[in-house]
């Protein structure tokens, strides 16, 4: 009857909305106002987020011309690189530093050089360390948003409880060694403690190079995997393994909360140092304000003392999507965080450094991380290193994580040093003809440089 | 010979004691995940890391769901995700039954009912297409889809689904095939076009059928994951499959007990709907791997 | 044969279907395999390249571990979730009380969804709280059968493939059901012919059961080859990069990370149609061996 007729208009009715709310989804609605909006992704979460939002609000309403939305987007570095592809990018993207020479080879990012001198903006403006990871074969693609560098967060009460003077953390890689050694706790089969897990939280696995001045490639077109310098770092970082076994080492660290959390090994007394970035100070406020900790440059091996004050120089930064429909709005924004003013409030937001050259005073002074300080100057120091810049870094630095996983892995202590450069080499024959691939292509297209015909 | 009968009973007896015992034990080793599941989505964030686990937690925190359906709620202007994840997947859903009963039908029809020249082959062929992997299409797909400006919306997901496809058809023409063709001729006299037939004679009486391939077409467009991987790309745009995936993201996600919240949030509409509709469910599915 | 009404009805009616074979899978496939055949990023126009993509495949060492990975765990996989499938539905073939229930449980793991399930089960299987080790950490305090080793399950390149393997063999319950529809198909006299011959329960569900339940069993085990060779989402989503040492980096990963990462288009779209071959190939034999086996023993 009626009821029938009434049940059948239901499923027709549904689709219909469906069909309608799912294109009212995707579309983007003018806003009223007529201001230009630009789409903005951003990799981070939470309160780092909120540091950006803000000055997003500010920029907004700082004028009246262009509208910033502001997104957060979960792998970015991925999800980004599809959206270009699939042409329908975001105006402004917040990707990773290492994401540089990726997005500039696969055409998926536009130059910026022309703005950036419209707009005034130099090297010289920024510490150049930072200004360099935005630029490949002579070109700059990015700019900075927050930058980084990485210390060794210790937990004072941890040292003092091993009997280790708090006030006098590990200088040198032996000292942190001994340590590990000294906080060691272990209740039956289960590790309940130790003094440092270089796979710990893993988000490097290429760094121990860097420690022991070891140098991934000649900077253009060799790959180094397996200098002597390369092999030490990564028998060192193998021996946390070896010494306790793999398979128990491997179960204490699946025992770890997630990093953002309580839980997390270093904040749950785990773990009484970790290497990590300036935005620790962030987490351990929010998650165990509690804790009493400090910060110092990484150790470095007993025997060269000039390898002192290394660092891992990470950098956020904005980038154009090739096809974004807004670049010149994207870049009014992009210019915005670059000055001071809204380049200190991003920071402090994110307890982090600045990436300029020039810091007021108060931004030191009323810095919520304690140990600013330490990481502004680490940013400058001559042993700082970062990524390889090639677009091929995604990839090698996953085949880096599959070898130090067979490393850590392996279960003979006597094979040390040859399985080590075996895996080491490994990554080496695979990656190499990859980059010869992509200089052969880059030649081509006539985007290489030769040696010495750029400053970067 | 009454002797022997009762033995008899009696073994059956112990037979069946020890079938029973047999699976009531396999049924707790199949359900124990999930329950777990349940457990750990209940439990504080301390008594979800604690070793020995607590199989009933104490407290019960039932506030676990509400944070969980908050979740990140401050990437999406205040509104929790899990909710816009719901809706898309709403409307994913939606239309992909939609198109999957109306095509499926209207096609398996023409296979199983009428007679052209090719019909045959093109029907192996219709089920041989079932061995091609997705892995094979994903890239021209996409390319496809950027040239169709499709990327970042939610066709490439329901529009493919609007021309049938060779399990659904292969379904539901088993089914057509056992429906009387007298019927169809009674209908043809009474001066019913083929089109009549269809709609007036085999629909009603396939609805069974059709409940099964809207069934099955809802799950796997409630499940899928790598296409609205590769599609979406805005998370006001995720659907539930993709969304909770960021629960486990990438400097390891929320706590424990959130992500089994979550979980449980996805899970249970598909349980729920699966008790409301076992009996279809499980003919369906026994149908679809007969081979008639 | 000539043009009759019905014939245009019927081409009528499945023209949706001519229409999304053609569009969503046969130009791709062709697409695939002509992209297979060049250096192609979607941003940049493809080049042609010949066979190299297939001569880079050939000493690809992490093509021959993920296809390695991938066969591993269809051969494993395959086998075990039909054998659990079939003994559970010979358990509930006995019209025991409550088999509704028994087969509503059995088929519970079977409807979730395979995210949620992935989350799930990196924390039944974490090493450390892992309700798995826990289970064998008390049969071991009980000394029940014998001691057994708790295996690091995510962590230990060894056993990390074996974990998907037994989720496969927890969410068997679609093939369960087809088997239990399966069995219920097989003709009682065939028993009753049985039972007056003397035979064993055993003898029965060998001589008879299996051979009579065979043509379903091989549709089954066609259709599983053909999924266990995608396998992705759980293992995308458990062991990113394929962890530990790549030992689950499986053939559907690759072909995306190639893609997608890489954005090596070209390389990609000619691991897709090598993966189309050997699932067209293992289908055929599979099929032509079955089906001799299936005739043979059901007459």
């Amino acid at each position: 009857m009626n009821w029938a007729r009434f049940a059948s208009v239901i499923p027709i009715a549904a689709i219909i909305w469906a069909v309608f709310a799912g294109e009212a989804v995707v579309k983007k609605t003018p806003r009223t106002d007529g201001r230009i909006v630009v789409t903005y992704w951003e990799k981070w979460g939470d309160f780092e987020a909120d540091a950006m939002r803000a000055v997003v609000d500010d920029f907004n309403k700082s004028q009246d011309r262009i509208f910033v939305d502001f997104q957060s987007v979960t792998n970015i570095g991925q999800k980004a690189m599809l959206a270009t592809s699939g042409g329908i990018p975001p105006d402004v993207a917040g990707l990773f530093g290492p994401n540089v020479a990726q997005y500039a080879y696969n055409n998926a990012v536009i130059p910026l050089d022309e703005f950036a001198q419209e707009a005034g903006i130099k090297r010289e403006d920024y510490i150049t360390q930072y200004y360099d990871i935005c630029t490949y074969r002579g070109k700059l693609w990015a700019l900075p948003s927050c930058p980084a560098s990485t210390a060794l967060h210790y937990n004072r009460k941890m040292l003092a409880d091993a009997g280790w003077d708090p006030d006098n953390p590990p200088k040198t890689i032996e000292e942190l060694t001994r340590l590990d050694e000294m906080v060691f706790k272990k209740d039956g089969d289960t590790i309940k403690k130790m003094g440092f897990l270089p796979t710990d939280p893993g988000w490097w696995p290429w760094a121990w190079s860097g420690v022991f001045g070891g140098k991934l490639w000649d900077g253009e077109s060799k790959i180094t995997m397996t200098t002597p310098e390369n092999i030490e770092a990564f028998t060192w970082m193998g021996s946390f393994a070896k010494r306790y076994g793999s398979a128990t080492v491997q179960s204490f660290q699946q025992g770890f909360g997630t990093f953002k959390s309580p839980q997390n090994a270093f904040m749950d007394n785990k773990t009484a140092t970790v290497l990590q970035g300036v935005w620790m100070a962030n987490f351990i406020e929010k998650f165990n304000p509690d804790l009493d900790w400090g910060a110092v440059a990484f150790p470095y091996p007993e025997d060269h003392p000039e390898l002192a004050n290394s660092t891992i120089i990470d950098l956020d930064i904005l980038v154009i999507p090739r096809g974004a429909k807004h670049p010149k709005e994207a870049f009014e924004f992009i210019k915005y965080v670059q000055t001071q003013a809204a380049m200190e409030k991003l920071c402090t937001g994110q307890k982090k450094q600045s990436p300029l050259a020039h810091v007021s005073e108060s931004f030191i002074k009323n810095h919520p991380n304690p140990f600013v300080e330490l990481f502004q100057d680490l940013a400058s120091s001559p042993t700082a290193y970062s990524t390889p810049k090639t677009p091929i870094w995604p990839q090698w630095a996953d085949e880096i994580k599959s070898a130090t996983e067979v490393i850590n892995g392996k279960k003979e202590a006597e094979e040390n040093q040859g399985s080590v450069r075996a895996a080491l080499q490994a990554v080496q024959d695979r990656m190499q003809p990859k980059l010869d691939n992509v200089i052969r292509r880059e030649r081509a297209l006539g985007i290489y440089r030769e040696k010495g015909s750029v400053a970067n | 010979m009454a002797k022997r009968t009762r033995t008899l009973q009696q073994q059956n007896l112990v037979s069946v004691g020890i079938l029973h015992i047999v699976l009531a034990l396999l049924s707790i080793v199949f359900l124990i995940p999930l329950l777990w599941m349940i457990a750990t989505s209940l439990s504080t964030e301390k008594v979800a890391g604690s070793f020995p686990p607590q199989f009933i937690p104490e407290p019960i925190v039932w506030k676990n769901y509400y944070t969980a359906f908050n979740y990140q709620s401050e990437q999406l202007g205040g509104v929790p995700p899990m909710l816009i994840y719901a809706r898309n997947s709403l409307i994913v859903c939606i239309l992909v039954v939609a198109g999957a009963v109306i095509s499926n039908a209207i096609v398996a029809y023409s296979f199983a009912r009428l007679k052209w020249p090719g019909r045959d082959v093109a029907f192996s062929i219709t089920l041989a297409t079932m061995m091609i992997p997705f892995p094979v299409l994903m890239v021209p797909l996409y390319a496809m889809y950027k040239d169709f400006g499709w990327i970042g919306t939610f066709r490439p997901l329901w529009i493919p689904a609007w021309f049938a496809g060779a399990f659904n058809i292969f379904l539901l023409r088993q089914f057509f095939r056992t429906i009387p063709l007298e019927l169809s001729e009674a209908a043809k006299i009474d001066g019913c076009s083929e089109w009549g037939i269809f709609a007036k004679v085999i629909l009603p009486l396939a609805k069974p059928a059709l409940a099964v391939v809207a069934l099955f077409s809802f799950m796997a467009a409630w499940n899928d994951f790598l296409a609205p991987l590769l599609y979406l790309q805005s998370q006001e745009t995720f659907t539930l499959a993709l969304g909770l995936q960021n629960f486990k993201g990438q400097a390891g996600g929320s706590p424990i007990h959130l992500q089994m919240a979550a979980s449980t949030m996805v899970v249970a509409p598909v349980i729920i709907l699966f008790f409301f509709t076992q009996r279809q469910f499980i003919q369906g599915i026994a149908t679809s791997g007969l081979k008639g | 044969m000539k043009f009759t009404n019905q014939s245009k009805a019927g081409l009528l009616f499945a023209l949706p279907w001519l229409i999304g074979f053609s569009v969503f899978l046969l130009y791709p496939l062709l697409r695939a395999f002509y992209n297979s055949f060049t250096e192609y990023t979607v941003l940049t126009p493809a080049v042609w390249i010949g066979t190299e993509n297939y001569h880079a495949l050939m000493k690809d060492k992490v093509f021959w571990q993920s296809l390695g990975n991938t066969f591993y765990y269809a051969i494993f996989a395959v086998p075990l979730s039909t054998i659990v499938a079939i003994g559970l539905a010979l358990l509930l073939n006995t019209k025991v009380k409550g088999q509704a229930f028994y087969r509503t449980f059995f088929f519970l793991p079977a409807l979730v969804p395979a995210v949620p399930m992935a989350i799930l089960w990196l924390w039944l299987f974490n090493g450390e709280k892992g309700i798995v080790n826990y289970g064998i950490q008390v049969l071991n305090d009980h000394n029940w059968l014998f001691q057994v080793p708790k295996p690091n399950w995510l962590g230990d390149k060894t056993v990390a493939k074996n974990v998907l393997v037994i989720m496969s063999t927890w969410t068997v319950g679609h093939a369960m059901v087809i088997y239990l529809a399966g069995l219920q198909q097989v003709p009682l006299a065939l028993y009753e012919a049985a039972d007056l011959d003397g035979a064993s329960p055993i003898r029965k569900t060998f001589k008879i059961t299996l051979p009579m339940l065979s043509p379903v069993i091989m549709f089954n085990v066609i259709m599983s080859i053909i999924t266990s060779f995608q396998i992705f989402t759980q293992p995308y989503i458990m062991f990113p990069g394929g962890a530990p040492e790549r030992s689950t980096y499986f053939y559907s990963m690759y072909i995306y990370d190639a893609a997608f990462r890489d954005n090596n288009m070209g390389y990609a779209s000619a691991m897709g149609w090598i993966m189309f071959l050997i699932i067209f190939i293992l289908t055929f034999f599979a099929r032509k061996y079955m089906d001799k086996k299936v005739h043979y023993e059901a007459n």
